[in-house]
C-alpha cells in the first residue's frame, strides 16, 4: 500500500518507528505492507515511488532537519500540496501541525487527496474542528474513506470503542477528559498546591505542554476533540464555532480547595448533552470519569448500556502514530474487500 | 490495373522534398496505369503539437495561441514553397492552408473560454494536421499534372459509431457511400487524397479512428473499394526479422500471414496495429508494407497465402524492454476456483494491461508479465487485496527483466521448436525465468535479465538462420 506522509514531526517519525520495527510481523498478520511513497516537512519533500528507505530518511530528518536534505530523493521546492497533486498513493497521511484558526495546510492538503482519489489518514485536529461536515461530505463524495482515530484519545481507542462497541445503542451523552496537559496541570494544582503558573511550567519541562499552551489551556484542544465526537458518535452537524468553550487560566487553588472538600474534583471536561460545550466543572472524586495526572477518560451514557468509561493516555507521538497504524489496517480491509467485491 | 490505396505517414510527408518523393511515387504508379488511392497523415510532429497545445489551452494562457498558430503556419506554408513549383498553385494552396489555420485558431480558442478538452473537442483539434497534409499533398499531385482532389475521411464516406478517441468504422455504410463518392473519380483518373485517422459519425460529427489511425483509414478504404492491395509506405523497407539495432545482419521478410502480422504488431516490432489489419484480413486484401526511401524493395507482404510459401519455423524475435515480472505465491491458489481470474479482475479494474502469463499450478504460483510504469500501482493493489486473505502469502516483483518474443506460423504443432530455441539460449548460459505459449500458438515467449536480452535474440536469431 503507498502512503504519502505529510508532516514529519514526532507522530510522523513514529510512525515511520514502527514501519521499521514491525514490518514483517504486519505483513504475515495482516497482510499489510506499507510503502511510504514521499515524506514532506517544512523544508520540502522525499520522493521514491518505489517507497523511501524509511532509515536513511530518519537520520537524513535528524541530523539536517528537513528531509529534502536528502541527496537523492529530496526535492526542496516541492511543498505537501505538489506531492498529493503529483504523486499516485493510495493513501495520505496528515501530520502537520495543527492550525485551529485556519485548519492550513491540512484542509487543503486533505481536500486535493480527496480529489486524487486518495485515501486519508489525519492526525490533526485543526481541518476537522473547522469543516467536519464538509470533509465527511467530500470523502463520501469522493468515495474515498477519511479516519482520524489519532485525533481524540491518541492510542485510545476511544472512538472506535463507542462506534463499534456501543453500535445499536443510542449514546445520549457523552462527558470527557480530552486534554492530558490541563488535566496534569489541574492534578499537579491539586495535589501538590502549586500554583497554576508553576504547574505549567512543570508540564512544559516534561514535554507535556507547548512552549505556547494556550490551545490546551485556554480549552481549544478539548474543543476539538469534542466536535469530532460529536460529529462521529452522535452525528451531530456542528463545529468548533458552536461550542462554548472555558479554559483553565482563571482556576484558582482556593476553588480547587474548596471543592476537595466536598469530596470532589475540578476538571476540564468537554461535554455533549444538547448543547456542546468545554469547562472547568466539579465532578465526584470517585467518579470512574475522575482520572488524574496526564490520562484522558470519557463517559458514554447510552440508553441501554448505561454509564461506560474508557481511560487510556491521551497522546504521545507512539500512541498517535499506533492509531494511525490502526486506521491503516482499517482502510486495507476496506479497499481488499471494495477490490474483490 | 491495379487498384491500391496507398497510405503515407507523418515522415514520409514530413519536408516539402519529401512531398515530392511521394508525388514521385505516385506518378509512377499512375504511368503504369495502376489507379491510386492516397491517405495521409499529419506532417511529422504536428499531432502531438496540437495535443499538447490544446490541453495547454485548457489552463486558460490565451497569450499562447498567436504564437502557435504562427509557427504551426510557417511549417505549413515553408513546405508548399518547397513541395510545389507552379506558382500559382503555390499561392492558391498557401492561401486555403491559412484559411484552415484560421479555422483551427477559433477552436482554440474556444477551448482556452471553456477551460475543457473533451475527447470530442479533442479530436476536431486533432483533424486539422491531417486536413493540412492532404490538401498540400494534393496540390503536389497536381504540380506533378496529375488530376487530384483532397477529401476529409468524413467527405470521403468513412462513417464510424460516436466512440471518440477510438471510432469504430460501420462497415456496410461506409462501403456504400466510399463507392458512391471515390469509385467515379478513379474512373476519370482523379487521385483522391484523403485525410487518415479523421472520420465521422452518422451525424457527421468528427471522430478518430484511435489506435491503428492512418492505417486503419487506409484498410477501410482499400475493402470498401475492393482494392488489389493495400500499401502501407513507411521509413524501413518492411517488417524484419529482428530490430537492427540488435541484431545488425536482421533481414527484411518478404511474406507474413495476417496472423503472424498481427502477433508481431502485438509485440512491438514495426508494423501494423491489429485494428487496422481487422477489415482487410476477412476479404484477404493483401498489404504491403514499403520503405518511401527505397522503393525499388518490394518490402513485406502480408497476405493469406504467405505462411504456405514459406518453410522457416521461426520468422521473426522481437525483444520488448520496460516490462517488469510479478510472481504470486500461495498455497490458496491451487485448487481454488476462479482465483487467478480474480487477479486478472484486480489488474483489469485498475487497467494494468497483462502483456503475458504463465502459472505452475503444482507451486501454486503465477508469473505475470506488465508494463514497467504500471508496476507500482499493480503491486499495490495485489497487496491490499490478495495478502493477508489466504488467497497469496508472497508477491514479489523484478523489474530489470526482459520478454522475447519467436514468432512464425508455422510452429503450430511443430515439435522440438521450443526446445531448439531454449537450447540456443541455454548454451550462452541465460537463465530463463519464465516461459509462455499463446493460445494462438504463432509465437513462443520468454522472459530473461534485460542484460541478457540482446544476446539470447542473436542466438536464436542464428538458431534458425534468419540472417541468410
Ligand atoms: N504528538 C501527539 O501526541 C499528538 C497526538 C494527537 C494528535 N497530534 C496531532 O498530529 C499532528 C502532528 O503532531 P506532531 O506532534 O508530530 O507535531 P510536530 O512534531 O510539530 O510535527 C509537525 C510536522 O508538520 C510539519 N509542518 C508544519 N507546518 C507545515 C506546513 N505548513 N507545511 C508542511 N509541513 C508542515 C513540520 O515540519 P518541520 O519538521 O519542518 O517543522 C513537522 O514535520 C498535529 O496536528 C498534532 O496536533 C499529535
Amino acid at each position: 500500500m503507498r502512503i504519502i506522509l505529510i508532516g514529519y514531526g514526532v507522530v510522523g517519525q513514529s510512525l515511520t518507528d514502527i514501519f521499521l520495527q514491525r514490518k514483517i510481523e504486519n505483513l504475515r498478520n495482516y497482510g499489510f505492507n506499507p510503502k511510504v511513497v514521499a515524506i514532506t516537512d517544512r523544508g520540502g519533500a522525499a520522493i521514491n515511488i518505489k517507497g523511501l528507505d524509511l532509515k536513511r530518511i530518519q537520520s537524513i530528518k535528524k541530523r539536517e532537519g528537513t528531509v529534502a536534505a536528502d541527496s537523492v530523493f529530496g526535492h526542496r521546492q516541492m511543498s505537501g500540496q505538489d506531492i498529493i497533486q503529483s504523486i499516485e498513493a493510495e493513501i495520505m497521511i496528515e501530520a502537520t501541525s495543527t492550525n485551529i484558526t485556519t485548519g492550513e495546510p491540512g484542509i487543503s492538503n486533505i481536500k486535493t487527496a480527496f480529489n486524487t482519489g486518495k485515501h486519508v489518514v489525519t492526525t490533526n485536529k485543526g481541518p476537522l474542528a473547522l469543516s467536519f461536515p464538509t470533509l465527511i461530505e467530500l470523502a463520501e463524495h469522493n468515495k474515498v474513506l477519511l479516519r482520524f482515530s489519532g485525533t481524540v484519545g491518541g492510542g485510545t481507542p476511544i472512538l472506535e470503542f463507542a462506534k463499534k462497541c456501543l453500535e445499536g445503542d443510542r449514546i445520549k451523552e457523552i462527558h470527557g477528559i480530552l486534554n492530558g496537559t490541563t488535566n496534569y496541570i489541574l492534578t499537579e494544582m491539586a495535589e501538590k498546591k502549586v500554583t497554576f503558573e508553576k504547574a505549567l511550567e512543570s508540564a512544559q519541562k516534561l514535554g507535556y505542554a507547548e512552549t505556547n499552551p494556550a490551545m490546551d489551556i485556554d480549552g481549544l484542544d478539548s474543543a476539538a476533540k469534542v466536535v469530532i465526537i460529536g460529529n462521529w458518535i452522535m452525528n451531530k452537524k456542528f463545529t468548533l464555532k458552536d461550542v462554548d468553550i472555558i479554559g483553565i487560566r482563571d482556576i484558582t487553588l482556593n476553588a480547587l480547595e474548596i471543592a476537595s472538600k466536598k469530596g470532589k474534583r475540578i476538571k476540564l471536561i468537554g461535554s455533549i448533552d444538547g448543547k456542546p460545550t468545554v469547562a472547568p466543572k466539579e465532578i465526584e472524586r470517585n467518579d470512574p470519569l475522575c482520572v488524574n495526572g496526564v490520562l484522558n477518560a470519557v463517559t458514554f451514557v447510552s440508553e441501554y448500556a448505561g454509564r461506560e468509561t474508557i481511560i487510556g493516555r491521551g497522546a504521545g507521538g507512539i500512541e498517535t502514530a499506533s492509531a494511525v497504524l490502526r486506521d491503516l489496517l482499517d482502510i486495507k480491509h476496506h479497499l481488499a474487500n471494495k477490490i474483490l467485491s | 490495373m491495379k487498384i491500391i490505396v496507398m497510405k503515407f505517414g507523418g515522415t514520409s510527408i514530413g519536408t516539402g522534398e519529401n512531398i515530392r518523393n511521394v508525388a514521385n511515387i505516385v506518378r509512377n504508379s499512375s504511368k503504369k496505369g495502376d489507379k491510386v488511392v492516397v491517405v495521409v497523415s499529419a506532417l511529422a510532429g504536428v499531432t502531438n503539437q496540437l495535443i499538447h497545445e490544446a490541453e495547454e489551452l485548457t489552463k486558460g494562457k490565451e497569450g499562447r495561441i498567436q504564437e502557435f498558430v504562427k509557427e504551426l503556419t510557417e511549417k505549413h506554408l515553408q513546405t508548399i514553397d518547397i513541395a510545389i513549383e507552379n506558382k500559382k498553385l503555390k499561392e492558391e494552396t498557401k492561401h486555403s492552408a491559412k484559411k484552415i489555420i484560421e479555422e483551427l485558431e477559433k477552436i482554440l480558442i474556444g477551448i482556452c473560454y471553456v477551460g475543457e478538452l473533451t475527447l470530442k473537442t479533442k479530436d476536431q483539434v486533432l483533424s486539422f494536421g491531417e486536413r493540412l497534409a492532404a490538401l498540400i499533398v494534393s496540390a503536389t499531385l497536381r504540380d506533378y499534372n496529375l488530376e487530384s482532389q483532397y477529401f476529409t475521411g468524413k467527405e470521403a464516406g468513412i462513417v464510424t459509431d460516436s466512440k471518440f478517441g477510438e471510432a469504430n468504422p460501420l462497415m456496410n455504410f461506409t462501403t456504400h457511400q466510399v463507392i458512391e463518392r471515390i469509385k467515379p473519380l478513379l474512373k476519370k483518373n482523379v487521385v483522391p487524397v484523403i485525410t487518415g485517422f479523421i472520420v465521422a459519425n452518422q451525424d457527421g460529427v468528427l471522430t478518430t479512428l484511435g489506435r491503428g489511425g492512418s492505417d486503419y483509414t487506409a484498410t477501410i478504404l482499400g475493402v470498401a473499394l475492393d482494392v488489389d492491395e493495400v500499401w502501407i509506405w513507411t521509413d524501413v523497407d518492411g517488417i524484419m526479422t529482428s530490430d537492427p539495432k540488435i541484431i545488425l545482419d536482421a533481414k527484411t521478410l518478404t511474406g507474413l500471414s495476417y496472423g503472424e502480422a498481427a502477433e508481431m504488431a502485438i509485440f512491438g516490432a514495426k508494423a501494423m496495429h491489429p485494428r487496422a489489419l481487422e477489415p482487410v484480413i476477412k476479404k484477404h486484401i493483401p498489404v504491403r508494407i514499403r520503405n518511401v526511401f527505397n522503393p525499388k524493395n518490394h518490402g513485406t507482404l502480408i497476405s493469406e497465402g504467405a505462411k504456405v510459401e514459406s518453410k522457416e519455423v521461426v520468422k521473426a524475435i522481437a525483444l520488448i524492454t520496460d516490462v517488469s515480472m510479478i510472481n504470486i505465491r500461495g498455497a490458496g491458489m491451487v485448487g481454488a476456483p476462479g482465483s487467478y481470474a480474480k487477479i486478472f479482475r484486480i489488474l483489469g479494474k485498475n487497467n494494468i494491461n497483462v502483456m503475458m502469463v504463465s502459472t505452475a499450478v503444482s507451486e501454486a504460483n503465477i508469473s505475470i508479465i506488465i508494463r514497467n510504469n504500471q508496476l507500482e500501482r499493480a503491486m499495490s493493489t495485489l497487496e491490499i487485496a490478495l495478502l493477508g486473505r489466504d488467497l497469496a502469502n508472497k508477491i514479489t516483483s523484478e523489474d530489470d527483466v526482459c520478454v522475447i518474443a519467436a514468432m512464425g506460423a508455422n510452429m503450430k504443432g511443430s515439435l522440438g521448436v521450443a526446445s531448439r530455441i531454449f537450447s540456443a539460449v541455454a548454451k550462452k548460459k541465460i537463465n530463463i525465468h519464465m516461459i509462455a505459449q499463446g493460445s494462438s500458438e504463432l509465437n513462443i515467449s520468454f522472459v530473461v535479465k534485460e542484460r541478457d536480452g540482446p544476446i539470447a535474440v542473436s542466438a536464436i536469431h542464428e538458431e534458425f538462420n534468419l540472417n541468410k
